[in-house]
């Protein structure tokens, strides 16, 4: 078995397969400094599979991880130097997209993307709207600034309600639009989600859209597509994507916007960092040969996850345990159980679930989907944990 | 973050109070970092010019514009990287070491508590979101003139008010200039060693004017960005973590970007009291600092020797380069970096455009001395000696014709 630990060791002689998570810490994304700081080294040995943070169990690849050691420079010293490889990027995201590179903006993943379009777009006066639960990062950000924030509930499918959605978005500065949405792996269709778009600007000329499309490599819904188009159009409408999903390269910190150049310029202007001083060399050149890998690799990934989701799901499914029609890396699933019982039961037996996501703390828990030998092992410890090891409802 | 993620879902539908006000809206200008975007210019020259190595920076000349360190991290730090290889998929505060790890790292050097550190995706995201949490509309920055742009830079584009005074006669910092301006001043900006002019200050007259702010103005926020402290060589000088550390509203800023050979890396933290730095880890970007960045940290940290040597050697590169610009007429204010800022007898843009032509590419326009001060980073010795060549070459003829610089 090849672990992330031994995995150093053979990288760079054609090592190729599945890493299994030797990850020690049990940090939710919400995780303060604070917190952070003190030791976890002494689970550090334990083989724990990591379920909770919706990462790529493979990582990056070794197309990626060579570039990156080819990012070091023939004497090591590039990444002594301040990256002057943005553009590069940019053009190879502007290729890859059939964009112009003046339609992008990079970021120290889409947090710094997220970041960046709630504080251009949104005022002390002109609201985020979002729905709850979803990704935290844009009104979080809001909240510290002070701006408002409304939040919409899901409908009966866990689904965005576009309805209500629509309604709280007059007057707002902005309306954070996560799809497929984290935590609760739900797709809006492509046309019902342009529906939408025009149905807010008819309401609501102003307000500006993010369409968060962090997942989007992982739907397999029938109507799948992309925003980008529509962004490109109108510079009401953002897209933001990062490398930290299907790419596998949370690690390194690289996220992007695409939009109207009117749009992307007003997101760059404002942060001083977009784009550069906090966009480590590595990452970008990463950026690149991850891109330069084309569709196949993010269709093979995207079967490789369905595969491991089917599963996944279908073994809660057989035990009368429901979960919602995920379209992303993770499911979210109604357990019986309050999420803080099933993880803590599961971290004692190694294996890391998601947090709690209110108002669906009591009964449902989100679990990224690591490889399918991971999830073979991990559904033994969710048998345990929910005393349903032996239980199969008829199919 | 303090507000947290956790925290937010109780704050969801309530507005809640942040401490920016309305202050941040509606600011335009474009800001990116200086030096990235004279990377980037450098960039699309060598593009334009010839075939960049796969996968590297290209490096079309010799470049000196951006005070890095030409050695780059070195073995330990690539080793470190490489290690972490397999941690490239996870989140940093997944991945192994963390974060915290790295956190506990800089505490323990420093001797102080991991709640006395604050990190960022460089130096520049500490003395951003300074600006951001102690500067507002009604409470000025206070910085010198010239110095490291970048707070200045961020204050003006919110629209906060910033006064600066430019440095003295032998291109320090006027701090007792500065002390003029602090009273109700949101934030002082020290950079100690300067750049771009390469001075320094001593440990007693720091304190001495961290003493004096704090009569004067107990709620100004002083942050001293000691960038370039390795690099230091002047018996005089002495960090400010111990005042920062005993003081109410001072910090230090540190950054990887120098003598550790990480500008790539994005990598810098600011020490201080707990009380005082809280407010940057609030505006802090969470996990700017990427898993690969944590490990070239922690192995740079655990490596004092090396920066024992990078001192050495940009000492030396300093004296020979000094003195080959000396000879040449060309006066160096009292250089504690690894670039020197000299007196050319001309416009900076002038011999930087000459310089250029022969493949050395040296530092930008430093208003107020454009008109006859060039910024020049240090290279490896190697580097230097050519540099020199091309320096003698482009300054001999003005040297002829304008009978020698003062």
């Amino acid at each position: 078995m090849l672990t992330r630990r031994t995995f150093v060791q053979t990288v760079g002689v054609g090592a190729a397969g599945a890493l299994t998570g030797s990850w020690i810490g049990a940090r939710g994304r919400e995780a303060g400094i604070w917190d952070l700081a003190s030791s976890l080294d002494a689970a550090q040995a334990t083989q724990v599979i990591p379920l909770s943070s919706n990462e790529n169990p493979l990582g990056p690849g070794k197309v990626v991880l060579d570039a990156v050691q080819r990012a070091f420079g023939p004497a090591g010293a590039t990444p002594g130097r301040y990256s002057s490889a943005t553009g590069e990027l940019r053009d190879a995201l502007s290729k890859y997209l059939n964009v112009r590179p003046e339609n992008l903006t990079l970021g120290c993943g889409s947090t710094q993307i997220l970041r960046t379009a709630t504080h251009v777009y949104t005022e002390r006066t002109k609201a985020l709207v979002g729905t709850i639960p979803t990704y935290e990062e844009s009104a979080g950000y809001a909240a510290m600034l002070g701006r408002p924030v409304r939040a919409v509930a899901l409908d009966r499918d866990f689904r965005m309600d576009l309805d209500k959605l629509a309604d709280a978005s007059r007057g707002a500065g902005m309306v954070f639009y996560c799809n497929p949405n984290n935590p609760v792996a739900t797709y809006v269709g492509a046309q019902a989600t342009r529906d939408f778009i025009a149905r807010v600007h008819r309401i609501s000329p102003e307000t500006t859209i993010l369409v968060d499309e962090a997942y989007f490599e992982y739907v397999t819904h029938a109507d799948h597509a992309t925003m980008i188009p529509v962004a490109l159009e109108d510079p009401r409408v953002v897209v933001a994507r990062t490398f930290s999903k299907a790419y596998g390269m949370a690690g390194m910190r690289l996220g992007f916007a695409v939009g109207h150049p009117d749009a992307i310029r007003k997101m760059s202007e404002w942060d001083s960092g977009s784009g550069t001083s906090s966009l480590n060399v590595l990452a970008l050149h990463a950026g690149i040969a991850a891109i330069g890998q084309g569709t196949a690799f993010v269709d093979a990934e995207r079967a490789r996850n369905k595969a491991v989701r089917d599963f996944t799901v279908k073994w809660f499914a057989d035990r009368g345990m429901k979960s919602t029609d995920s379209h992303t890396n993770f499911i979210f699933v109604n357990t019986g159980v309050p999420a803080r019982q099933f993880r803590d039961g599961c971290a004692a037996k190694g294996v890391r679930v998601g947090r709690d996501f209110p108002p669906f703390e009591n009964a449902w828990c989100r679990i990224s989907l690591g490889t399918m030998e991971e999830m073979q092992r991990a559904v033994v410890v969710f048998g345990e944990v929910l005393g349903k090891a032996g239980v199969v409802a008829a199919a | 973050m303090s507000v947290t993620r956790r925290g937010l879902l109780t704050m969801f539908g309530a507005s809640g109070a942040g401490p920016w006000g309305g202050s941040v809206d509606g600011l335009a200008l474009a800001a990116r970092g200086l030096e990235a975007e004279t990377a980037e210019s450098w960039q699309a020259g060598g593009r334009r010019g010839g075939t960049p190595a796969a996968g590297a920076d290209p490096q079309p000349s010799i470049k000196l514009s951006s005070n890095e360190n030409p050695m780059g991290p070195g073995k330990a730090v690539l080793d470190a990287i490489v290690g972490q290889f397999g941690e490239a998929g996870r989140y940093p505060f997944n991945s192994t070491p963390g974060e915290g790890k790295l956190i506990e790292t800089i505490a323990s050097l420093h001797k102080v508590k991991t709640n006395n550190v604050v990190l960022g995706a460089g130096s520049q995201e500490i003395l951003k979101t300074a600006v951001w949490a102690f500067t507002n509309p009604s409470r000025h920055l206070v910085t010198a003139s010239p110095t490291f742009e970048n707070a200045t830079n961020v204050a003006r584009r919110m629209g906060h008010p910033v006064v600066e005074f430019n440095v003295d006669g032998q291109f320090r910092i006027d701090l007792e200039a500065m002390l003029t301006a602090v009273r109700g001043a949101g934030l002082v900006f020290v950079n100690n060693p300067n750049n771009p002019t390469a001075t320094v200050h001593g440990g007693k007259t720091i304190a001495d004017f961290v003493e004096r702010v704090r009569r004067i103005s107990p709620d100004t926020v002083i942050l001293i960005d000691e960038a370039y402290h390795e690099y230091v060589t002047d018996p005089a000088y002495e960090t400010a973590m111990p005042i920062a550390l005993s003081t109410p509203n001072v910090f230090v800023a540190r950054t990887f970007s120098k003598a550790h050979g990480m500008a790539g890396m994005r990598i810098g933290y600011a020490v201080g009291s707990t009380d005082t730095i809280k407010p940057l880890e609030r505006f802090r970007m969470p996990f700017s600092i990427s898993v690969f960045g944590v490990v070239a940290a922690i192995a740079a940290l655990t490596d004092p020797k090396h920066i024992e040597a990078e001192r050495a050697r940009n000492t030396e590169v300093r004296t020979f380069t000094q003195k080959a610009l000396e000879e040449l007429g060309c006066r160096c204010t009292a250089s504690q970096t690894n670039f020197l800022f000299a007196n050319v007898g001309r416009t900076a843009a002038e011999f930087r455009t000459a310089c250029a032509g022969q493949g050395i590419q040296v530092g930008r326009d430093f208003p107020p001395f454009q008109g006859s001060h060039a910024r020049i980073s240090l290279g490896t010795m190697e580097e230097m000696r050519k540099a020199t060549a091309v320096f003698r070459d482009v300054l001999r003829p003005a040297n002829a014709a304008g009978g020698g610089i003062v």
